[in-house]
């Protein structure tokens, strides 16, 4: 049986995030765009979910080149999309800063703040998309990260209090908090 | 409908919805949704929360990907080089103290040759109690008292300590008159190179 020439490997769907890391720092750039295709989507959905309305493209952007200028500091401890979570995070929260201190001479009314976390209007369509937008806006934007990063992402409550920088314990009461708050609002309604 | 207490079932209904539970696990939550119908509405809650499609832009990973540098391992930064004003003046030091030195003694020898790094010749001290060991107290000031006594002057490798105030103030003499310092001070830039020890 005759041998063919040497081949670069073929990518895998399941090729571990840590296998693709390691592709990438020996020089083969497909692995960083198949990290991106894997993780990208739920970056903007975080995102979307948080309130970002514009610019969700570039923040994703910046979170992947932050994450990756900074690989070697990523031990897997956590998983990888985690760690991005993160990154993401951090980049909202100084965007957040960024545009409070541009518009520093109009006072802040709490209830504006809160609207950033509330920026979902006219994103969702559909009528019981709609009742969904207003639990969630009932929400403080602790409890919507918590319970939106563990129902539509799936995370574990480890994985959150690492995201949003808390303990396990403070994540599960601000998951129980929002459920319950949730279920009256739908039921209310 | 009576609210359900059973906590650990209720916090293992979204990994439930997002089939990350394991078997056993997996089955003990369906057993106990099938007799519970305050869980079944929770896990409805929380389908429709997860379904609700939050609108979020299609990203572009291959755009994205190309955005991305290549890989560079973090490599401990080098050393930063000492700079040519320090080398310089690292130069000039070395410079001034040898010329500046090497004069001092060359006129000391022109004005006193007989003081000039005379060896003290041994004493007869020693001689006279060859079997006696002295301790190494007692041996460090009898010599010390007969080189002050005996060798009264310098070398140029000798201790500073050791040159009398006269001496001293022909040195400094001489280190005025000297003509190799820079006429000009350093450009303060030389602070920023804490790094380096002059």
């Amino acid at each position: 049986m005759t041998q063919g020439p040497e081949r670069p490997p073929a990518d895998r769907a399941d090729e571990t995030d840590m296998e693709l890391i390691a592709r990438w720092k020996a020089g083969d750039g497909r692995a960083a765009t198949q990290l991106v295709g894997r993780h990208s989507q739920a970056l903007a959905r975080f995102a979307a979910s948080a309130g970002e309305r514009d610019g969700i493209e570039e923040l994703v952007q910046d979170t992947f080149v932050r994450a990756f200028g900074s690989l070697d500091s990523f031990r897997g401890e956590s998983s990888l999309r985690t760690w991005l979570f993160t990154i993401e995070r951090r980049l909202m929260l100084d965007r957040r800063r960024a545009e409070r201190r541009s518009r520093e001479t109009v006072p802040v009314a709490e209830s504006e703040q809160v609207s950033e976390y509330g920026a979902l209007d006219g994103l969702i369509a559909e009528e019981a998309q709609e009742r969904v937008r207003k639990s969630l806006d009932a929400l403080s934007p602790t409890q919507r990260e918590v319970f939106t990063l563990r129902v539509q992402q799936g995370l574990s409550y480890k994985e959150i209090a690492e995201v949003v920088g808390s303990t396990e314990g403070a994540a599960r009461v601000h998951y129980h908090n929002a459920i319950q708050t949730v279920k009256e609002f739908l039921k209310d309604e | 409908m009576n609210e359900c207490m059973a906590r650990d079932i209720q916090e293992m209904l979204p990994d439930l919805l997002h089939t990350a539970l394991p078997a056993d696990q997996r089955e003990r939550v369906e057993q106990h949704l099938a007799a519970c119908e305050s869980c079944r509405e929770e896990l409805a809650v929380l389908r429709t929360v997860r379904d609700a499609a939050v609108f979020a832009p299609a990203i572009d990973a291959a755009r994205i990907a190309r955005q991305i540098p290549p890989y560079r391992a973090i490599l401990p930064a080098p050393a930063p080089a000492r700079s040519r004003v320090a080398q310089w003046l690292v130069a000039a030091t070395a410079a001034v103290l040898i010329i500046g030195g090497g004069s001092v003694v060359m006129n000391r020898g022109s004005a006193t040759p007989d003081k000039v790094a005379v060896a003290a010749p041994p004493t007869d001290s020693g001689a006279s109690q060859p079997d006696r060991v002295p301790a190494p107290g007692e041996a460090t000031v009898a010599s010390a008292g007969s080189q002050s006594a005996q060798v009264p002057t310098f070398a140029l490798a000798s201790d500073v300590a050791s040159l009398s105030d006269g001496d001293l103030v022909q040195l400094m003499n001489d280190m005025d008159d000297f003509d190799a310092l820079p006429a000009a001070e350093p450009d303060p830039v030389i602070a920023v190179d804490s790094g380096d020890s002059l």
